[in-house]
């Protein structure tokens, strides 16, 4: 891999040859048996990477990629299931100084290239989630794509040059300005979800920005529709539009008269608001007002009359709020803290003071760690975990799990967010001060410090600031009161759900599978109850009163069964077109999901509000599992009529209800990306 | 997970040692099979469902006959040695198995280098100057008498003697001694070791698979450089031996009573064409050699030693399944041993070169996983193997010697 030798004393190396090479240890992977296959790989991924080297390397491994899936090239590593893969993570294979990672990394593109061309009918994944996927990739990797080389590159050797050519050739497939204008719009897309963590999507923008500054790369007409996105981040108002660095911005704010600072905190909220992304400069902007100026403050947070009121009555825990924790690294909590104040949950008694307990909360060493090693040094751990709090009950509805199967805890948070404020920061400050979250289970104690282990083998570090605490806990206890409940017959959500989530869960339990076997039991009784006690028109027109955790059996684009997952039914309510929806909450971190059938999940365009995802009710009942009621207020089953209640159980037939599986598993998978 | 169809009219081996490769073979063969290793391979034999008794292969003791009868009570007919350590662990069940006590004798007689040659010796078979040595003083004398045997007068540089432990296989332990200043280097913990003379001659092995005191396949391995690189079919040059050296094997086996299995024994050819024996294993080959038969024939060359000891083979088996030597090979396969050239390596890095010629196949080389270097003491082991594949074995042959001046860790 010396690159100091010229070209010309290289000998040329006969593709052919190398490419027939690797046919005989395709063939031979092919013919070994599973305990013996390791050891046929290395000599495969060495022979995948020299014809990879090779100008038309990438055609040759495109054509084999059934074979080489087939022959068992990915088994027992996480590409073998190529609808787990996440595209933020090949980066890192990319850039890998390892040849193995960057080798294995190209074979799984160009396979899914393979997948998305339609030349390979792929079991696990169909054309159009390979499609997407490879667009997410180009452009995580536009760098690359536009071979803007760094030291990581360089580190690579020529390692770099498989993964540059690699991307080259999967963008000449898919369309160079294709990726940057579906990158923009999958921006917005997951920005109108408004999560509270959104480092990738500041990475994705970070990065259109870097090619739109690069005089070398070509971008024809695409990423004109990126200026409100880059904008956001990097200049929102007139006075720091250019991006001039903090201490410019600092200087230039010393100097602004009255109408100016004005100007800029409008210019703030509005962006803000637009995006649901908060500029750097936007927390030296408030820092800077809150002496002398804070009038300016309910403008720049762009409060309505609710969260003026609030500011005004809660002013001084304002002020400290931003003082502990808005600094430009936290500038997001801005935007947590305007939310929070236009919920006017300040108002219930216990929220205020438990938020002057956050503020002076001091951290275990196990939180103040994981903290840092996920945010680092600047500002200290606490003022992320404030940033975090604020977030959370800003935008409860924009909890996300991570890549984590933690979506019972994840479900958890955002509900105590969104329903039971003051409970939730109690388990922030359990977890965060004590690292012990004591919760009972039918009177007996379950502690997260005594538990033998959760669901997760380990907690991940893609969380916000409070999942990145609290899940850990939650998710140990969740997995304890799962081994109480061993011996039981059914369901262990029966029991879990109501005493993991808190008395408002419903102690009713409906569930349309048979633990047992994995067969689908008493549907239509499932289905009849379900209506009667969720929807309008069957129900006496009650409208939903706490949220209630409910169970998806979730399904790919073509209606197979994927997993099962934990989601929250919000409310029930007619759309702008007068359709029955449901409107939950999904805590995978994208919630646009195509499950199959005709069933589009939806995130906006339906009446929606942030972070909601919503479907027609009979295409909700049909992927649904599990759901919780009251027993005391359980009617009799709807008279939902034939037709209906004929098109959802056809619903259920014709996806994962084909051919069932048992329920085995407590959680549900980690979360795809669709 | 084993996917194996055994013929239960054949014989059921067990395999002593674990060889991934071997375990591969057997599970692909259609012979019924167990892997008799060490208690830290049951995890994996357990997790792919792979036919597995424990057993620990320290010195022969008297636990030794309960592993005997308990494959004997599982209906094993033959037990194969995979790896030196295990030979006499093959001959004393094996005594058991087939009601032999003459094997077990057999098996020591393979596993000690000096009673070997000894053997050997009194079989007719030429063998070169040899002596064991308890301590220094008995290397010192050694080497002075062996270059008066010489006519080497005081001050002539001195020929080199052999150092090798009794039981090692192949190159470990191996070291050279030209003066007594570096008798002194040899640790205390090697002896007792055996002494022999330098042979100037072409050194080769062989690898014979016998079944019912015949030859089965007779491959001769050459060597472009001792401890560095092998390949095989021969080249014309040695090959034209063949015969000579089927006598000799002939020989061998007959001084050993040798009735089936497998050995791999090392010459000499001098300039005159004697054969010097210079030792015998009853095992596979290091080296790989039997992954490069497979590359040059195309046979499974542990599936060739399965049914080489199987009791309950056939004649026509033996006739379909092995090739006809040096006709049959598609070409002439290599490898070659790396070591770090330099004192302090940072990481691995192919020679270009290498990497492009159209003789190169792959490489098990691992990056480095410390950055100094340490000094090779005797023989010492190699870092990984790099394999070719050709047509032509003298470029291959040329090839393999030029790899010797390259740096693959930098």
């Amino acid at each position: 891999m010396s690159d100091h030798q010229p070209a010309s004393q290289v000998p040329t190396v006969n593709i052919d040859r190398l490419v027939q090479k690797l046919d005989e240890s395709i063939v031979a992977l092919e013919e070994s048996r599973p305990f013996a296959k390791a050891g046929k790989l290395p000599k495969l991924f060495d022979l995948a990477r020299r014809v990879l080297l090779q100008p038309g390397g990438c055609e040759v491994i495109e054509a084999r990629s059934r074979k080489l899936e087939q022959a068992g090239v990915f088994a027992g590593t996480d590409w073998a299931d190529p609808s787990i893969l996440l595209p933020s993570l090949t980066t890192y294979s990319l850039q890998s100084p390892n040849a193995d990672t960057v080798v294995i990394e190209a074979l799984s593109e160009l396979r899914l290239l393979a997948v998305a061309k339609g030349d390979y009918l792929h079991t696990g994944v169909s054309a159009e989630q390979a499609h997407h996927y490879l667009t997410q990739v180009l452009a995580i990797n536009l760098g690359l794509l536009f071979g803007m080389t760094g030291e990581a590159e360089r580190e690579q050797g020529k390692l770099a040059l498989i993964a540059q050519a690699l991307v080259q050739y999967v963008a000449r497939h898919i369309g160079y300005e294709h990726v940057i204008d579906s990158l923009i719009e999958e921006i917005w897309r997951i920005l109108e979800q408004r999560p509270i963590r959104v480092s990738d999507v500041r990475r994705m923008i970070t990065q259109i920005a870097i090619c739109r500054a690069e005089p070398n790369a070509d971008l024809g007409t695409a990423g004109r529709g990126a200026d409100r996105l880059i904008s956001s981040l990097y200049g929102p108002t007139r006075a720091c539009s250019e991006d001039p660095g903090i201490t410019i911005y600092q200087q230039r704010l010393e100097t602004m008269d009255n109408s100016a600072l004005q100007n800029e905190a409008t210019g703030f909220a509005r962006s803000m608001h637009d995006t649901g992304l908060v500029s750097p400069y936007h927390a030296v902007f408030v820092r800077y007002i809150l002496d002398g100026q804070d009038s300016l403050l309910s403008d720049a947070l762009g409060l309505s009359s609710t969260g003026r009121d609030c500011l005004l009555c809660y002013r001084e825990l304002a002020h400290a709020l931003i003082l502990e924790s808005a600094f430009p690294e936290t500038a997001q909590g801005l935007y947590g803290l305007a939310l929070l104040l236009e919920r006017g949950i300040l108002y219930q008694p216990p929220v205020a003071p438990a938020l002057w307990r956050q503020l002076r909360l001091s951290l275990c060493p196990q939180a103040y760690e994981r903290l840092q090693f996920a945010y680092g040094y600047q500002p200290n751990p606490s003022a992320w975990l404030i940033q975090g709090v604020l977030n959370m009950l800003g935008q409860p509805l924009g909890v996300g799990q991570g890549n984590n199967p933690t979506c019972q805890s994840a479900r958890a948070l955002s509900m105590w967010a969104y329903n039971d404020p003051d409970y939730l920061l109690q388990m922030v400050a359990w977890a965060a001060r004590d690292n012990e979250i004591v919760m009972h289970f039918e009177g007996q104690p379950v502690s997260s410090a005594q538990s033998l282990g959760g669901v997760a083998s380990e907690v991940t570090l893609d969380l916000d600031p409070v999942s990145l605490i609290v899940v850990p806990h939650l998710d140990r206890i969740y997995a304890e009161m799962g081994r109480l409940c061993i011996g039981r017959e059914g369901d262990p959500h029966k029991w879990v759900n109501p005493e993991f989530h808190g008395w408002s869960a419903g102690r009713g339990f409906a569930i349309n599978v048979d633990v047992a076997t994995g067969k689908l039991t008493d549907l239509e009784g499932f289905i009849r109850y379900f209506y009667a006690s969720y929807h309008p028109y069957y129900n006496g027109n009650q409208p939903l009163i706490h949220p209630q955790p409910a169970g998806i059996a979730v399904t790919d684009s073509a209606a197979r069964f994927i997993g099962w997952h934990a989601i929250t039914i919000l409310r029930v309510a007619l759309d702008p077109d007068s359709e029955m929806r449901v409107y939950f909450f999904n805590p995978n971190n994208d919630s646009g999901q195509n499950w199959g059938d005709g069933v589009q999940v939806s995130t906006s365009g339906f009446g929606e509000r942030f972070g909601e995802s919503s479907l027609p009710f009979e295409q909700f009942t049909s992927r649904l599992y599990i759901y919780h009621y009251d027993p005391l207020e359980r009617g009799e089953p709807a008279e939902v009529n034939d037709d209906e209640l004929g098109r959802v159980i056809d619903g259920v037939y014709r996806s994962w209800g084909v051919d069932r599986v048992p329920a085995d598993t407590l959680q549900a998978e980690p979360p795809r990306t669709d | 997970m084993t996917e194996q169809n055994y013929n239960p009219d054949k014989g059921y081996v067990a395999l002593l040692g674990w060889s991934l490769n071997a375990v591969e073979a057997a599970d692909k063969f259609d012979r019924r099979y167990v892997v008799v290793a060490p208690d830290w391979a049951e995890p994996y034999c357990q997790e792919h469902n792979i036919p597995y008794v424990p057993w620990n292969f320290e010195r022969l003791n008297d636990r030794s006959f309960e592993i005997a009868q308990t494959l004997k009570d599982m209906g094993v007919d033959v037990a194969i040695p995979l790896f030196e350590e295990t030979v006499e662990w093959a001959g004393a069940i094996n005594s058991v198995l087939m009601n032999n006590p003459r094997l077990f004798g057999q098996a020591m007689l393979l596993r000690d280098k000096a009673l070997m040659k000894r053997r050997a010796q009194l079989g007719g078979i030429r063998v070169g100057i040899f002596e064991e040595a308890h301590d220094r003083e008995d290397v010192v004398r050694f080497l002075k008498r062996v270059n008066q045997t010489l006519l080497k007068l005081d001050g002539d540089p001195n020929d080199p003697i052999h150092l090798k432990a009794f039981d090692k296989a192949g190159c470990l332990g191996h070291r050279v001694i030209r003066t007594p200043d570096e008798v002194d280097t040899i640790p205390d913990e090697e002896f007792p070791v055996l002494m022999e003379s330098h042979l100037d001659g072409w050194e080769f092995a062989v690898e014979a698979w016998i079944h019912n005191g015949k030859i089965c396949f007779l491959n001769i391995s050459e060597y472009v450089t001792l401890g560095y690189s092998v390949f095989v079919p021969a080249t014309p040059d040695l090959e034209k031996y063949r015969a000579q050296i089927t006598a000799e094997i002939e020989k061998l086996i007959k001084t050993f009573d040798i009735d089936f299995g497998f050995v791999h024994p090392e010459y000499f050819v001098t300039s005159d064409g004697t054969m010097y024996f210079g030792e015998v294993a009853y095992r596979p080959p290091g080296f790989k050699v039997f992954e490069l038969l497979e590359r040059a024939y195309g046979f499974n060359a542990y599936q060739g030693l399965i049914m080489a000891f199987d009791p309950k083979t056939t004649e026509e088996e033996i006739k379909a399944f092995f090739p006809k030597e040096v006709v049959d090979a598609k070409g002439y396969a290599g490898c070659f041993g790396v070591y770090p050239r330099r004192r302090v390596v940072s990481r691995l890095e192919i020679p270009e070169e290498t990497e492009s010629h159209d003789y190169f196949e792959s490489h098990e080389l691992t990056p480095p996983l410390e950055e100094t270097v340490t000094k090779r003491t005797a023989f010492g082991t190699h870092w990984g193997l790099v394999y070719f594949f050709g047509e032509d074995p003298y470029v291959l042959r040329d090839l393999l010697k030029h790899q010797e001046e390259l740096d693959f860790y930098v």
